[in-house]
């Protein structure tokens, strides 16, 4: 499948709040824990060999799960596979929990679950749909829930 | 770089709807022809295929760093993604009439994570205000009977548990199933604000102006408000244009028709 890799790369590149040297250990069996400099920018989680201008990979943080797997270290699935079972070892607690809380709120679904509920509650409190000022309402991406409609008010509808 | 396609091709056949679907012509880079291929947006990605039946996935589009835009020069009913910084690509897409360009450009304008991430930043300031307006006016409620203000109490669905329910599971999150108490969210937001996000953002360029080159992207005293609103007129003006030329358009060709009747 092709992709825009240039501008794939040149995504990694920017600045980012999440980048830290990590310890990371593929799926596969027999792969072994590599230190390596592990990059939160948007939804993608990139990997890079330390020094090195260009990351290794790209990983996509939607569909997978995130979980706890000691003090330090985490985990995320992919695909619900454990042939797809990914480790990352940190130099601390606080520094693990802080990985697994911004990977999981990177997430794009994430975002757009926390938009919803925004958005319909603003709704429920002020009579008032916040999207309309943006004129962007009836963009299916925001859409409630899977054409369920809310009951709509005399103001505006959603 | 290695892009784990298997990822991202799970994701679209997920349960997560999709954003938008359709036919665009599809310029190729060395000839100038153009290519008809299925397009399936789903959040800030954009797979085309060759036909919608199609198994196989011919390639995708990651929608961070690019400008959307109306391009005329290009031909009718043209459309461009131009990314930007030094070498890098510009697609450049026609659709079949005005309609279905202007609901793709709509559609793209408002795909990227970071235009998320900022409206999401937006409603959460403008959903704590609400609450706090609704506490000073003398009422606390936890279930989701309506505010005073409003007579019927209004029924809301969420497909996640909403906050009060959520569980904040010990050892696992799964990514795609806990919605956050916005409690919370608030809480690490104003601890982290505004470093949480990427400092910078190439979606916050004049769409009018010339883009400042790479690596000039200003956002000294981000404000989540006053950029996503600088961002939505950047963005509307575009929006707002294509509609005006939509209209005028129009207009002009009514006008013919009457004179042709006359």
């Amino acid at each position: 499948m092709r992709f825009n890799e240039k501008e794939l790369v040149s995504l990694s590149r920017q600045p980012s709040e999440m980048a830290a040297e990590l310890g990371m250990r593929g799926p596969k069996k027999g792969d072994v824990v590599k230190k390596r400099l592990v990059k939160l920018v948007v939804n993608f989680l990139f990997y890079f060999r330390t020094d090195e201008e260009e990351p290794i990979g790209a990983l996509l943080l939607e569909q997978c799960r995130v979980e706890r797997e000691d003090s330090q270290s985490f985990s995320i699935t992919f695909l619900d596979e454990a042939e797809r079972k990914y480790l990352f070892e940190c130099d601390s607690e606080e520094q693990c929990g802080e990985w697994m809380d911004s990977i999981i709120k990177a997430s794009y679904e994430f975002m757009r679950k926390n938009l919803i509920f925004y958005r319909t509650e603003i709704h429920r409190l002020t009579g008032k749909d916040p999207l309309e000022q943006y004129g962007i309402s009836d963009e299916t991406r925001f859409q409630v829930s899977n054409g369920l409609q809310l009951a709509p008010s005399a103001t505006s509808s959603l | 770089m290695k892009l784990h396609e298997k990822i991202l091709t799970h994701y679209l056949s997920c349960t997560s709807p999709v954003d938008k679907e359709g036919y665009l012509y599809k310029k190729k880079e060395r000839n100038a022809s153009y290519q008809r291929r299925w397009f399936v947006l789903k959040a800030n990605l954009l797979f085309y295929q060759e036909r919608p039946a199609d198994r196989h996935l011919q390639g995708v589009i990651v929608l961070e760093g690019c400008a959307v835009r109306r391009s005329e020069s290009d031909g009718q009913f043209a459309l461009s993604l131009a990314f930007e910084g030094t070498g890098l690509k510009t697609y450049r897409f026609a659709a079949v009439d005005r309609q279905t360009q202007e609901s793709w450009v709509k559609a793209l304008l408002s795909a990227s994570h970071c235009y998320l991430s900022l409206l999401v930043r937006d409603l959460e300031r403008q959903y704590d205000e609400a609450k706090q307006q609704q506490s000073s006016a003398g009422s606390h409620h936890r279930s989701s009977v309506g505010a005073l203000k409003q007579s019927p109490p209004t029924s809301v669905f969420l497909p996640a548990p909403g906050p009060a329910a959520a569980v904040r599971e010990t050892r696992s999150f799964s990514a795609s199933a806990v919605l956050q108490a916005p409690s919370t969210a608030t809480r690490v937001a104003a601890k982290k604000s505004p470093k949480l996000w990427p400092r910078r953002n190439a979606l916050v360029t004049p769409l009018n102006g010339p883009a400042p080159s790479y690596g000039e992207w200003p956002l000294v005293g981000f404000d989540s408000l006053e950029e996503f609103s600088k961002l939505h007129d950047y963005y509307g003006q575009e929006v707002r244009k294509a509609r005006e030329d939509w209209l005028s358009g129009r207009r002009a060709r009514e006008e013919g028709d009457l004179i042709d009747l006359g």
